[in-house]
């Protein structure tokens, strides 16, 4: 396959489309067909062959328009015409800016690109650098020498030639930055966005800055769906039953043993069904609104959830999600809008009396419980047996401290305490960490 | 016939052309992609809005190239029985009955049962051979001599489960019936998948595809359309019912009109003898390319301007 190919295909890997071994090499096979003479038929017959949806679609005729632009020194170079003076005895790139031979120095400029692997330029500090080695390569100091010569020469002729390189010099720095910069932009978009997000998923909670909220609510909104996708597929088969034949036999007894009503096997499916009760003291409270983001974007068909929040007493909060979007309800959760929660020292001993008092029976053999806080009680008494109850009544008992191991049981945490009461205990501060408690939650 | 195959891809142009004389106007993107998919022996993957012509291009490429179309329409549930193959039971049935009698005669009563057994196997397997197979599409499409044009309409409808079985159909041109075995294409047939976007297809089909997304058409592109389906219409009329088409498709409503619907309404209007738009006429005629009852209140609204400015339109 050729290069200027398998540019183009690292370049639209890199912005974000997929390309498989096998589309590049039908890609290659198009190309043999229509050759790169028509640019606009090369542009159609790529299309088909490598973008396969509407978004990759953009994706490749923004990449396809700047991979393949020749406007690079269109404007004619300084003085041109206005006397020839000799070329004989320059440097190959002197003579083709003395001439303006546009076409012979973007060719000339490409290929010493390509030498000097400009594809693998990522960022902005690598700019000049890489503009440096593309005009060394493309013989820059030839030309330097040349416009010494010429002034050391002394004919006055001479000297007006090596002032008309002298501008010929500046115009190709610029235009090769220029087409560096543009690279940049090509080869490093993409990869950029990745880095953040990379970065985000990995980034404690607590340490997140305001000015990010929103791209991590679209990173959030992506695991969802693909956590959507991924459970709400494997479901569907459940769902296609075969003939029950004991219970037709049962059932059809009444009919004198004619099968007259046929009954069919059904697979149950459980919808996981989740109590979270979530701690929504500053300490926790940012991990609480991401958590909260990522349980509800799911389905209801996939899961069931009731949640709680609590600081120095309890309250239930699933209304809430039942009457506004996602967003807005955690919004109104983090302000405490219109729900009876006190603000006040965190209180692990009336939120537990106030759970077993009032809502004991949302949990039964099949919830899972979700416990998301620190466990610093403030010196409160920890009300073990209540966790106790909960753990022995209860499918599962999970526990996610957005602090660090070391941190457990110093001070006024009571999380040793509380650990023999959980079948699994957590340290959970990165959406990484969220995704796969989700996850965990939905594969059971 | 290969030969004469070749002939009719020589060159985009030649297609271009060659699909106009059989009544579809198409863009150059469209006739570059059935161009590559000849050469490239690949199917094509069509999506867009619903009504551009996507099932037409199957159409069209069949009529062209002179040849048979086979369709299979997709549905939830589809499955292979329904698409591949499938045996003839009752036929089956019936011949198991008859042989019974004959098998007396083939087994002597005093041959032990090992000894029947072994004279059984010396016959072939008859009831699962080609004599009691029924063919469904996909199979019908490679079993043909002189090639076909094969379209899998609205694929998105299918199951998963289908997509994957069709991969194999896709990619290698053979499937697999495990009691007879793989059976190639005679002669390799053009695909042509559509899709109406309702789910994403898996990555693993769109690689083995071209992939072709056809937009709504451009005004002129449009005009041209009507003018070869309905050559009967006064130009002017044309133009300015395209470029009240056009702007409908611009406002807020529910189902935007699709070519085929511009085209109903061009008879329409000539059915009427009809020879500029104005806002009567429109409005005793807007249910023809617009379906819902919130739309076409959307659009009377504004029918005094959407005609001025199609007016306009030469």
């Amino acid at each position: 396959m050729d290069r200027v190919l398998e540019d183009f295909i690292t370049t639209l890997r890199r912005s974000g489309v997929r390309i498989s071994v096998s589309e590049s090499l039908d890609a290659a096979r198009a190309l043999q067909l229509v050759s790169y003479d028509d640019r606009s038929l090369l542009k159609d017959s790529l299309y088909v062959a490598l973008a396969k949806s509407v978004q990759e679609k953009e994706i490749f005729s923004d990449c396809f328009d700047r991979f393949f632009s020749f406007d690079f020194f269109s404007e004619p170079p300084p003085n041109e015409g206005s006397h020839k003076g000799s070329t004989e005895g320059l440097s190959d790139l002197s003579r083709m800016l003395m001439t303006g031979d546009q076409p012979g120095l973007v060719t000339y400029m490409k290929e010493a690109a390509r030498a000097e692997n400009l594809s693998d330029i990522r960022y902005q500090t690598q700019k000049s650098l890489y503009a440096m080695r593309i005009l060394e390569r493309m013989g820059l100091s030839g030309l330097d020498a040349d416009i010494r010569d010429l002034y050391q020469a002394g004919a006055p002729s001479s000297a007006a030639t090596a002032a008309r390189l002298e501008e010929a010099r500046s115009y190709l720095v610029e235009n090769v930055r220029s087409y560096v910069e543009e690279q940049l932009l090509l080869f490093s978009g993409y990869e950029y966005d990745k880095m953040i997000e990379d970065y985000l998923r990995n980034i404690k909670l607590s340490n997140l800055e305001q000015r990010y909220y929103h791209q991590m609510q679209g990173i959030i909104q992506r695991m969802v769906k693909r956590l959507n996708d991924l459970y709400s597929r494997k479901r569907k088969p459940a769902r296609r039953g075969h003939l029950d034949f004991k219970q037709t036999i049962r059932d059809n007894v009444a009919y004198q043993g004619f099968l007259f009503n046929p009954r069919w096997k059904k697979v149950k499916i459980e919808k996981p069904n989740v109590v979270a009760i979530c701690d929504i003291s500053r300490s926790v409270s940012r991990l609480v609104r991401f958590f909260l983001l990522f349980l509800y974007g799911l389905n209801k068909e996939i899961i069931q959830v009731r949640s709680f929040i609590f600081c120095s007493n309890l309250a239930e909060v699933t209304g809430i999600f039942e009457q506004y979007p996602i967003e807005e309800a955690v919004a109104r959760i983090q302000a405490g809008t219109d729900i009876p929660v006190l603000l006040a020292r965190t209180d692990y001993d009336r939120t537990l009396r106030d759970f077993k008092e009032r809502y004991l029976d949302a949990v039964t053999h099949k919830t899972t419980v979700l416990f998301l806080g620190d466990a610093r009680n403030n010196y409160n008494n920890p009300q073990t047996q209540i966790l106790k109850l909960l753990s022995e009544r209860c499918k599962k008992l999970i526990w996610l401290n957005p602090e660090t191991k070391p941190f457990w049981g110093t001070g006024d945490s009571e999380m040793l305490r509380y650990a023999p009461y959980c079948h699994v205990l957590k340290e959970c501060n990165t959406l990484n960490h969220l995704e796969r408690v989700v996850q965990s939650l939905l594969k059971r | 016939m290969k030969q004469k195959k070749d002939e009719k891809f020589t060159s985009i142009r030649h297609i271009q052309e060659g699909f106009k004389k059989v009544g579809y106007i198409t863009s150059r993107q469209t006739a570059t992609t059935v161009y590559l998919a000849h050469h490239l022996e690949k199917p094509i993957l069509v999506e867009g809005p619903a009504g551009v012509g996507k099932t037409e291009l199957a159409k069209t490429i069949a009529a062209y190239l002179d040849l048979p179309m086979i369709r299979l329409q997709c549905y939830e549930g589809l499955d292979e029985s329904k698409a591949l193959y499938e045996w003839k039971y009752g036929k089956q049935l019936l011949y198991t009955q008859l042989l019974r009698d004959k098998l007396d005669s083939l087994v002597d009563r005093e041959d032990s049962f090992s000894q029947s057994i072994n004279k059984l196997h010396a016959y072939d397997d008859i009831f699962f051979s080609w004599h009691f197979l029924e063919p469904r599409p996909l199979l019908k499409a490679l079993q043909e001599k002189d090639g076909t044009v094969l379209l899998i309409d609205e694929v998105d409808k299918a199951d998963d489960e289908f997509e994957a079985f069709l991969l194999e159909v896709l990619s290698d041109f053979q499937v697999s019936i495990p009691e007879i075995g793989t059976v190639h294409a005679v002669t390799k047939p053009l695909v042509v998948l559509t899709s109406n976007n309702t789910r994403e297809l898996s990555e693993a089909l769109k690689r083995r595809c071209l992939h072709l997304f056809i937009p709504f058409p451009e005004p002129a592109l449009e005009r041209e359309i009507i003018r070869v389906r309905v050559p009967e219409i006064p130009s002017n009329l044309a133009a300015q019912l395209v470029s009240f088409i056009q702007a409908v498709r611009k406002m807020d409503i529910k189902k935007v009109p699709s070519i085929s619907e511009t085209i109903d309404w061009a008879r329409v209007l000539l059915i009427l003898h009809a020879d500029s738009l104005s806002p009567d006429l429109v409005r005793d005629t807007l249910h023809i390319f617009i379906k819902y009852e919130e739309d076409i209140r959307v659009v009377e609204d504004q029918l005094h301007q959407l005609t001025a400015n199609a007016a306009r339109a030469f």
